[in-house]
């Protein structure tokens, strides 16, 4: 700002620090507020006025990860003295937890979901950035004919709205038999990811020195050679950083998971929602899913915070 | 593709004999990424267009009849389908309009000197890395009129966020500029941080007024930066599903992506839902071409 | 360059045999039906089946609000995920001609499926077209939209002094709708955030219809005619528009926020103190008798759906019947349960265990009328049970049903008469498209 403090602007100043905080408070709240449910008892989750100090449970988190059933009368004394702890939990909630015909705790389809997540979003991102890596290196070494074209061409296919495109996906995969699969919600992932992991690595590869090259090459190197041991540690940053971006928006997406996938490659974002419970609503197991399933993204935005800008500018922008 | 080509190789070198030649090279990088797209977004895509002349049901097995524009001419007469287009008109207006005004707003704040300031605007970014589902799902537990702290917060009462049809719309904008407005206040920061020091000096000795100031300096420097967010912002407005799909099922609310959705995997209405699909994807397109007409712009500076 | 082509094959090969790896189980099969206390039921029930057998039945389950969609996106998709489904009654047509079920009348047939049943269930739940004897499904689970309400509320004496004094007549379970609506609009006090009733209003499923519906039968009125498919002076006659009228009209005396309820939020309504009276299937009605999950469960009554003004007494009917999905690589594994689940030892287990039998032996006997306080009320109701539509093409019908009534019920949007006269001509329009009538 001005070089020239006055009395007024340093008023303001401190005016405008409060206000930040004020609205860093008022912008976390939400979060805060589902992070907290996740370790209340039932009973406080919906409370008026809503309750703030409580003692924290992880009776969630048991009820999140079993088969629960209503009970109709209370368990026996001896049945509920003879249960380990986690159980007492859920008898205590009015539940049962579901067991198989072995006498073994049922899970909930929460895990499943969970790992299918992680597999899904770690193998689609592998992939887009892997292929996005190489062919932004051609696009930023290589003169291409049409270039802006073929670039705007990529970038648009990640801008089309996903139901217009899962309705022919939807058509297709039911002809080949890849719904509900995890190869099938890989390739729309990748697809999807691949056009932003192209824009983005061309921006790193750009800022990456011609110069480099141009000298292996004068010693000998082939350009092969030249851009695995060269180029490529030197992108290692952006690769990383556009690897977070991928693996985030496949984590968090949530339409073609719905219309793709039923059960066996059923991510997170559509199972959970559908966790209303099956007699009343219980508002701490569903916090404690969301919980679960934000951590990660929470932690990587930490670690990503100075990549934030270009990789929401899809490389346009940089620090 | 391309023949011409600038290559650094000289091409009777040791290493150029050995290795494979740039054009190939050029051609193993790029050409499979194009290839893969093709053959999953734009393949499809054909495959619809098609469809979209058909009363085709992917419901029944009955086999698709050609009706040519019949389809499209029903979708332009259909007054929901109208209204879904003007539902979703207002909804992106708000919800820009909104993370424009809150987070240029906040970047003008958090642009000086504050202790802790890379923190807090980490923090700040937090609700756009998240999902659009889980956050509708846990706006819901806020939005309640009985127990939602949202109400007991701000001292409403049981006044009703999602139960009321004129209000539904308002209330996913709302939570739509809690999510994105740190977006917008990323850019604007950038945008910020980049107008020269100097100019602000130069004002101060001409003691012009904050108000000149801002409109003649800060805003004329931010605006480029500030269209970006606009219009990307509009594009995945334009595209919301997830959020307003688990926030409500109000009629007021209901985007074209949600019609998009119910016509095609809920009424199984393949035929039509794919002429639907190729209006919304012609706006999309629309709308990105002006995108990266203002990204490559940008870049120039 | 090849050792990273190699480790990526690699991985997608480690991803494509995980993937198969945990579902390829010796014997299992997997049954869909939506999320509610019956469907863990039906996982106990299993349970024994499996320590019978052998063989694993899981009961996979997705909440009511999108149980239709994924049902049909999975059929549509041609995908065997699900060897079997317990389908919605409305769902027969479109399952049976699309091809989605398997035919099951040669079973029906063989193991006299139709006298060992409940006849309305059997009708509801098992054949498509109505009187062609195909069948498409066994009938599972009955249920009905019954009531729960305050019995502390009711009988507290002064409560049943102010409301002779203001209604003439004595407090007591609703006889009639107009009692229904006297009763929740005396116990409508926002100041003491007390309301009158807990009605369902979602529009993403057949919720608000099955309420209605509630009133329309009772009223008198009707959908259309199920047989020439003739809409007009049905679903908009007199009878229909004052039954639309009387469930808008219970709509001034819910909760607030009460414009997307179902059965999660009409229980709530109950346990939170929330209103005195609430419409819900009996399917749901367990977690109200439980003390850990209702805290008034010792002063919570129920009762039938009471008569309209001319004293028609009807009820939507609710429940299901299981299919074998066409598209299911283990339909022998899945006759098999069938056949075990009809039989009688487990019809009655299954009764015990809390599941609604259709089967008529069990219904009559005096254990499972006794077992919990709404049985009986459930066993009455079976009897006056009216049903949506089944036509292939319901879905449309429902959607368009919502599209009309919603907007009336909630945004108050044009008159009952209006919105119904409309309702006949996208129904008209509808059915002249697939071709039925005329």
């Amino acid at each position: 700002m001005a070089a020239v403090r006055t009395s007024s602007e340093i008023a303001f100043n401190r005016v405008a620090i409060v206000a930040v905080l004020v609205a860093t408070v008022i912008f976390l709240a939400p979060i805060y507020w589902i992070a907290s449910t996740a370790f209340k008892p039932r009973n406080l989750a919906t409370t008026i006025p809503p309750t703030v100090v409580f003692q924290p449970e992880i009776s969630p988190f048991v009820k999140l990860f079993t088969k629960r059933s209503q009970l109709r009368t209370p368990p026996s004394p001896e049945e509920y003295a003879a249960a380990p702890w986690w159980e007492r939990v859920v008898f205590d909630g009015g539940e049962k937890i579901v067991r198989d015909g072995k006498g073994q705790v049922q899970w909930s389809g929460y895990p499943s979901r969970f790992m299918n997540s992680l597999i899904i979003a770690i193998t689609s991102t592998v992939l887009a950035v892997g292929m996005g890596t190489f062919t932004a290196y051609g696009f930023s070494r290589f003169k291409v004919k049409g270039e802006a074209d073929l670039l705007f061409f990529i970038l648009s296919t990640r801008m089309l709205p996903p139901v217009v495109v899962a309705i022919p996906m939807f058509l297709m995969y039911r002809a080949v038999g890849l719904n509900d699969s995890h190869v099938g919600l890989i390739i729309l992932y990748t697809a999807f990811n691949l056009s932003f992991s192209v824009w983005l690595m061309k921006g790193f590869m750009d800022e990456i020195p011609k110069e480099y090259e141009e000298a292996a090459l004068v010693d000998g190197y082939t350009r092969m050679e030249a851009f695995f041991k060269i180029v490529l540690p030197e992108a290692a940053t952006g690769i990383a950083a556009t690897a977070v971006f991928c693996f985030i928006t496949a984590w968090n997406e949530y339409a073609f998971a719905l219309i793709m996938t039923n059960r066996r490659a059923q991510t997170a974002p559509p199972f959970i929602p559908s966790q209303v419970g099956s007699g009343l609503p219980d508002w701490t197991v569903i916090a404690a899913g969301t919980f679960l399933f934000l951590l990660p993204v929470a932690i990587f935005t930490f670690l990503l915070r100075n990549h934030l800008l270009r990789g929401m500018s899809f490389g346009a922008i940089r620090k | 593709m391309a023949t011409t080509m600038i290559t650094t190789l000289d091409r009777s070198s040791r290493a150029a004999a050995r290795g494979l030649s740039d054009i190939s090279i050029r051609n193993l990088f790029i050409i499979p990424t194009v290839l893969f797209l093709i053959v999953f977004n734009i393949f499809p895509l054909i495959y619809s267009l098609g469809y979209s002349f058909t009363d085709f049901r992917a419901s029944t097995n009955a086999p698709a009849n050609f009706v040519g524009l019949q389809n499209y001419r029903d979708l332009l007469n259909d007054p929901y389908v109208w209204s879904n287009f003007a539902i979703t008109a207002k909804y992106v207006i708000i919800s820009v309009a909104g993370q424009l005004l809150v987070g240029f707003g906040m970047a003008m704040l958090l642009n000086r000197d504050i202790p802790l300031k890379g923190l807090l605007t980490t923090l700040l970014l937090l609700p756009m890395m998240l999902s659009m589902a889980v956050v509708g799902l846990f706006w819901k537990l806020l939005y309640d009129p009985s127990w939602g702290v949202i109400n007991y917060a701000l001292g409403l009462g049981n006044f009703e966020w999602l139960a009321n049809p004129k209000m539904a719309l308002y209330a996913v904008a709302l939570t739509d500029i809690w999510m994105w407005s740190p977006f917008v206040m990323l850019l604007s920061l950038a945008g910020l941080s980049a107008v020269p020091k100097h100019l602000y000096e130069a004002a101060a000795i001409d003691r012009a007024g904050p108000f000149y100031t801002f409109f003649r300096i800060t805003l004329p420097l931010v605006a480029p930066i500030l269209m970006i967010a606009v219009i990307f912002r509009t594009m995945e407005a334009f595209k919301t599903f997830d959020l307003a799909y688990i926030l409500t099922t109000q009629p007021t609310a209901e985007l074209i992506s949600i019609r998009l959705y119910k016509m095609a995997f809920q009424e199984w209405q393949t035929g039509r839902s794919c002429a639907l699909a190729y209006i919304v994807l012609i706006m999309v397109l629309a709308i990105t071409n002006i995108y990266v007409k203002y990204l490559n712009k940008v870049k120039e500076r | 360059m090849r050792k990273l082509v190699t480790s990526v094959l690699a991985g997608i090969g480690l991803t494509l045999a995980c993937g198969t790896s945990v579902y390829a189980q010796e014997k299992s099969l997997t049954i869909f039906w939506a999320e509610w206390d019956p469907a863990n039921y039906l996982q106990e029930l299993g349970n024994e089946y499996e320590k019978e057998t052998g063989v694993k039945i899981t009961v996979e389950t997705t909440p009511w609000s999108d149980f239709q969609t994924k049902a049909f996106t999975e059929f549509n998709a041609h995908g065997d995920a699900y060897d079997m489904v317990v389908g919605d009654s409305q769902w027969l047509g479109a399952g049976s001609t699309g091809g989605h079920y398997v035919d099951l009348t040669d079973f029906f047939n063989k193991h006299k499926v139709g006298d060992v049943m409940a006849p309305a269930t059997v009708k509801y739940y098992a054949e498509y077209p109505g009187g062609s004897s195909k069948y498409w499904a066994i009938p599972l689970e009955g249920d009905a939209v019954g009531w729960s309400y305050r019995k502390d509320w009711f009988e507290d004496p002064k409560e049943k002094e102010a409301f002779k004094a203001k209604y003439g007549y004595d407090l007591d379970v609703p006889k009639d709708f107009k009692a229904l609506r006297d009763i929740a609009e005396f116990f409508y006090r926002p100041d003491q955030k007390k309301y009158g009733i807990a009605i369902y209003t979602d529009n993403s499923y057949d919720a608000m219809a099955m309420g209605f519906e509630n009133a329309l039968f009772s009223y008198g009125g009707e959908l259309g005619d199920y047989s020439t498919y003739k809409v007009d002076g049905f679903i908009n006659s007199d009878k229909a528009v004052a039954a639309l009228d009387a469930y808008k009209e219970l709509y001034k005396f819910t909760p607030p926020g009460w414009a997307k309820s179902f059965f999660v939020e009409d229980n709530q309504a109950i346990t939170e103190n929330l209103a005195a009276m609430s419409m819900n299937y009996f399917a749901f009605f367990p977690s109200l008798i439980n003390e850990a999950s209702n805290p008034n469960a010792k002063n919570t009554g129920f009762f039938a759906n009471p008569p309209g003004p001319n004293g028609d007494q009807f009820a939507a009917l609710g429940g299901q019947g299981i299919s074998i999905v066409s598209y299911s690589q283990k339909q022998d594994e899945a006759i098999k349960f069938l056949e075990w689940f009809i039989k009688d030892e487990t019809q009655k287990k299954w009764a015990a265990l809390g599941g609604y039998t259709c089967s008529a032996a069990v219904l009559k006997s005096p254990e499972f009328q006794n077992a919990t306080p709404y049985n009986k009320a459930f066993y009455e109701t079976m009897f006056k049970v009216k049903d949506f539509w089944a036509v292939p093409e319901y879905a449309e019908l429902l959607q368009q049903l919502n599209q009309r009534v919603y907007p009336y019920m909630i945004g108050g949007e044009g008159t009952a008469k209006e919105t119904l006269d409309a309702l006949a001509a996208d129904w008209n329009a509808t059915f002249k498209k697939y071709g039925r009538g005329q």
